[in-house]
């Protein structure tokens, strides 16, 4: 059920993020809102739903740009070993670490990226790439986190709560 | 455990679709997902443009910004203008052989393609057009805006779309030529839009301000096509060259159509069988 409701979203989100993102950019970065969303999935409802979620999305992703099919879902591999880091350590706080882990994501994902696209031949300025897409890319997705973060967490809080209610009764 | 079974399996999975992929044994299937796409990428896209301008024009505080657009095209015509007219006048002075090669090529013939995405990855600059090979369209075609200025270049096609590499993507390389002092060098692209023009002389005289248009040479574009403005030139008496950083001419962040220049033939189009 919870597929139903998050597939069509992580599908909705990679249009946005391909047709529309490209036209929001700061300090000429541009958000990777599907990360976000999986991170912040990840982070609130726990990895194992993502490691469904990442491959799907991410070569649906990559279907529909100009990058090879599968680059993403390699890039996208270090959320779930974040998010697994992050459960065996919970603290009272999450929407703090769920930033902080958003932005380490982020720079994973671009490092990975750039590492497959030079394996592939292609030329990645990796000298210009800490300052002009490591950097503001992650900040771009922090600062991005808690569009998703903060619905997430309600729904997830409210229907939990529901489920605990019945229980009771 | 599990994670790393997991992570494993789907690294494996990845490596083979990437290797897939550049085989081109899934462009059927990314035809068919563009197919699909497309129509809701333009809606979604359609309908993002207004709220980046009026972003755009908040953060910017211009409320002048259509007619600075109308402007830009102005002034990108006129330098189209300018750059064809410094090549006839260069060809008048003399540059017989290149007049013969330039009435010995046929009239220019255009493809009108739509663009319908951007890439949107940090680290490259292009577009997808909605003509592919079945239009006719052969990677390393020549693209052009509408006000005839270089836009990139046609790095892979689909059935019914294209891939434009910018001329301001990294991996982006064009044989250009100062068109007011006849220097030649390479310009390339930089991150985030940027263009960069290489290899100048350093006793070559280039001021900011000096039209930028291609060469010719390589044979990969044609000659005379403009390509930007010189916006600064950089460079110590110590360099074996100087660099310039360029302005290009098009918006290329706001592309809605392009040319594809089918008569021109690429050198490197004419090694495939």
């Amino acid at each position: 059920m919870r597929y139903v409701f998050l597939g069509p979203l992580a599908m909705t989100v990679v249009l946005f993020q391909v047709a529309a993102a490209p036209y929001f950019p700061l300090m000429g970065a541009t958000a990777n809102p599907l990360l976000v969303l999986l991170m912040c999935w990840a982070m609130v409802r726990g990895p194992r739903e993502a490691m469904v979620l990442i491959p799907v999305t991410a070569v649906f992703k990559d279907l529909i740009t100009n990058d090879p099919v599968g680059v993403s879902v390699l890039a996208m591999l270090p959320i779930v070993p974040l998010a697994t880091v992050r459960e065996r350590h919970p603290t009272q706080s999450e929407f703090v670490p769920t930033v902080v882990v958003v932005a380490v994501a982020s720079v994973c994902y671009h490092v990975i990226y750039m590492v497959v696209l030079t394996s592939l031949g292609e030329e990645v300025p990796w000298l210009q790439s800490p300052t002009e897409v490591l950097v503001p890319a992650a900040l771009l997705d922090a600062v991005l986190t808690p569009l998703f973060y903060l619905p997430l967490r309600l729904v997830v809080t409210m229907t939990e709560s529901r489920a605990r209610l019945r229980m009771v009764l | 455990m599990r994670t790393l079974v997991w992570a494993l399996a789907a690294a494996f999975l990845a490596l083979i679709t990437i290797l897939l992929s550049q085989k081109g044994a899934l462009d059927p299937l990314r035809n068919m997902a563009l197919t699909v796409v497309s129509p809701l990428e333009r809606g979604v896209r359609n309908a993002a443009e207004p709220v980046a301008d009026a972003l755009n024009r908040i953060a910017e505080r211009q409320d002048l910004e259509e007619e600075n657009r109308q402007l830009r095209q102005q002034i990108e015509e006129l330098r189209g203008e300018i750059a064809d007219l410094s090549e006839q006048q260069a060809l008048s002075e003399g540059l017989q052989e290149l007049l013969k090669v330039q009435e010995g090529r046929p009239g220019d013939q255009f493809l009108v393609a739509r663009v319908i995405a951007k890439d949107p990855s940090n680290l490259k600059e292009r577009i997808a057009i909605d003509r592919g090979s079945d239009d006719g369209v052969a990677e390393g075609m020549v693209v052009m805006s509408a006000a005839n200025s270089l836009v990139g270049v046609v790095s892979s096609t689909l059935a019914n779309f294209a891939w434009v590499t910018l001329i301001t993507d990294p991996n982006s390389s064009v044989n250009a030529m100062v068109m007011e002092s006849r220097t030649q060098g390479v310009v390339s692209g930089t991150l985030h839009s940027g263009l960069r023009m290489e290899l100048l002389p350093q006793d070559t005289v280039v001021a900011p301000g000096s039209t930028v248009a291609t060469s010719g040479l390589g044979g990969n574009f044609p000659d005379a096509l403009l390509i930007g403005e010189v916006v600064s030139v950089q460079g110590s008496p110590q360099d074996i060259f100087q660099k310039a950083e360029l302005q290009p001419a098009a918006d290329l962040s706001r592309l809605d159509s392009v040319l594809v220049l089918i008569s021109f033939q690429p050198a490197r189009l004419d090694h495939t069988p």
